[in-house]
């Protein structure tokens, strides 16, 4: 059971390379694409280099396009592999990586730094992190010193959390009166249109670092997928490694959300089809998950982008269109 | 509208620096040619100086004149869609501060496309607006006159009106549920009042909600609906409106539904809006408007 025998060596580094292509075939469709005139064979000229760099067609594809298309590679990737993570944790196909309190968490940080008429970056999106980082703390306080049924406490806490959340969103709803509404149900529905350079920067800081260590504890992920006991049996730190990965997958989650808001149906959808076709390790799971829910999110930011003949969609609504169905697919699949 | 001249020597051609109506300095090339439109007031705007032929693009709801309908579509004015903006190659942008996003003005200016904000807060403030489109247009003359009409038919209501001293108690319905009315300090208010009516929304708060036994209990003589839907969900509203008795804008049968585009957008066509108001709320002073 090590990385260096040749098999599990060989189909980790395939793997890599095929779902890399994919990741690289979305983001130049991604670039090549969108709303503006600018098509396809034009585009392709000007990522190789062979156009003018001053040209409109260059500034839409590397200052409007680029900063989109890692904006959503990353929060593909980041909510792919929060969805792994927790569902081998608390060994449930339903865990979503805002399963801790981060979704309602950030959501209400954002409503109120929208109602506060702060700028989207850095003051909705500070408020958002401040928001999940502040459930995330409540839940696991709450789900401390229960020992004893330690996943069950943390979901119920997380649950619970959440749907608090929920009743406060509710009100600022209801309270809200003018363009502002609009800001909110975006933020809500996941959006990935204000992706700008300075907002990247800090994910590109955090990201890298914390998917390295995700990796590093996959062995202990698989053992903890199999039961908290084998685990134990096998020499692992059961309550050390699971609080490291909540700790490690919640701060990415909520370091992603405040600048994409809530898109749904990746952490779910991603990693149970990944899963479908590649088995149950985790050494090559995590890997594909990073490169295959980035390419997923390119691709559906670009549909959301392509669809409407006016302006553009939040990308949650592409997510959850195709998201649902393909879910439920895969559980009847995966039942069979 | 202070002006700095040639303080840009970089640009290729002529340009200079105005501090819009946002408090941003905005370099503005002498004589642009090609205009995008950021909200639909300031695409009539433009097209009432004459200027349409500049225009680029527009945005999504930008439907009058009917001439704005067919030119190219930028997103709403709340989304604007950045890309398109870009492949249009403004060499202007005109927006306004209630409504453009601040975070799209912002993206628009660091990729060297000049925005110029307005911020009409009144009618004044209207035609402000308009004689600084026209200076950047080089049409002020255009401007000079388009304003100069609307102030005379201003002044029309101004003198039927201050000649009659009875003010009816209007109630403006803009939202239908909840029941969404304007306050002091909205175009909405300042049209009642130059209209001879007297708003009973007026108020601090800029959009206050009401229930309905509130409304019930203001006693509103007139009902003023602004409605984007006409037809089916206005005759509901006015149904609803009229089962109550002792509503005195029931009893009279004065519940109307108006063209919410005039009274929405801070365009010339507000004046319109101000005269049909007029029409509404003193109908016995209507012939005498020339």
């Amino acid at each position: 059971m090590n990385l260096h025998q040749p098999p599990l060596l060989r189909r980790l580094v395939s793997i890599s390379v095929l779902l890399t292509l994919l990741l690289l075939v979305s983001a130049v469709l991604g670039l090549g694409l969108g709303s503006a005139p600018p098509q396809l064979v034009e585009s392709l000229g000007v990522l190789f280099g062979q156009a003018d760099p001053q040209s409109m067609t260059a500034t839409i594809i590397w200052r409007l396009r680029l900063p989109r298309v890692l904006l959503a590679a990353l929060v593909g990737a980041t909510l792919s592999l929060g969805g792994l993570v927790f569902q081998a944790l608390l060994r449930n196909p339903l865990a979503e990586p805002y399963i801790l309190g981060v979704s309602g968490g950030s959501a209400v940080g954002a409503i109120l730094g929208i109602l506060l008429g702060l700028a989207p970056f850095p003051g909705v999106a500070l408020l958002a992190f401040v928001g999940s980082m502040a459930t995330l703390l409540l839940v696991l306080i709450l789900a401390a010193g229960r020992a004893a049924s330690q996943k069950g406490s943390l979901l119920l806490a997380g649950v619970m959390v959440n749907a608090f959340c929920s009743a406060v969103i509710m009100f600022f709803i209801s309270i809200t009166q003018d363009a502002r509404l609009h800001n909110i149900i975006y933020w809500l529905m996941g959006d990935l249109s204000q992706a700008s350079p300075d907002r990247l920067a800090l994910l590109l800081y955090l990201l890298p670092p914390c998917i390295v260590l995700i990796f590093l504890l996959a062995r202990p992920l698989n053992l903890l997928a199999l039961g908290e006991e084998v685990a134990m049996y096998m020499g692992i730190n059961v309550k050390t490694v699971s609080y490291m990965l909540l700790v490690i997958t919640s701060l990415m989650v909520s370091a992603i959300v405040c600048q994409s808001g809530l898109v749904g149906f990746v952490g779910l959808v991603i990693p149970h089809l990944l899963r479908l076709l590649l088995g149950p390790d985790h050494r090559l799971l995590i890997p594909a998950c990073v490169l295959g829910g980035g390419s997923y999110l390119v691709l559906c930011d670009l549909l959301s982008r392509l669809l409407p003949s006016q302006g553009e969609m939040p990308v949650g609504v592409i997510t959850a269109i195709i998201g649902a169905p393909l879910f439920i697919l895969l559980l009847q699949r995966g039942r069979g | 509208m202070t002006m700095f001249m040639g303080l840009m020597p970089s640009f290729p051609v002529e340009a200079r620096v105005y501090t819009d109506q946002s408090e941003r300095r905005v370099s503005v090339p002498d004589n642009p040619q090609r205009l995008v439109a950021l909200a639909p007031s300031i695409t009539e705007i433009i097209f009432a100086l004459g200027q349409e032929a500049r225009l680029q693009g527009v945005t999504q709801f930008s439907d009058y004149p009917a001439a704005a309908r067919s030119l190219p579509k930028i997103g709403s004015y709340i989304h604007l869609d950045l890309e398109r903006i870009m492949a249009l190659r403004p060499d202007l942008c005109i927006g306004i501060k209630d409504g453009n996003p601040k975070y799209a003005v912002d993206r628009l200016t660091e990729l060297g496309i000049p925005v110029y904000v307005v911020d009409p807060r009144n009618l004044a403030g209207l035609m402000q607006s308009i004689r600084e489109i026209g200076e950047l247009l080089g049409a002020s003359d255009q401007a000079q006159r388009l304003v100069a009409d609307m102030q005379r038919r201003l002044d029309q209501i101004k003198a039927l009106v201050t000649k009659h001293p009875d003010r009816p108690k209007v109630f403006l319905q803009i939202g239908i549920s909840p029941i969404v009315s304007a306050g002091s300090n909205t175009f909405l208010d300042e049209l009642i009042s130059r209209a001879g009516g007297q708003n009973l929304a007026a108020g601090a708060e800029a959009y206050p909600r009401f229930s309905k036994e509130q409304v019930l209990a203001l006693q509103p003589e007139i009902i003023i609906i602004t409605s984007m839907t006409r037809g089916g969900a206005f005759e509901q509203i006015k149904a609803e409106w009229s089962q109550w008795p002792h509503l005195p804008a029931a009893q009279n049968q004065r519940i109307f539904v108006v063209d919410s585009d005039i009274f929405d957008r801070p365009s010339p066509r507000m004046i319109k809006a101000l005269e049909v108001l007029f029409g509404l709320i003193h109908p016995e002073l209507r012939s005498q408007l020339p």
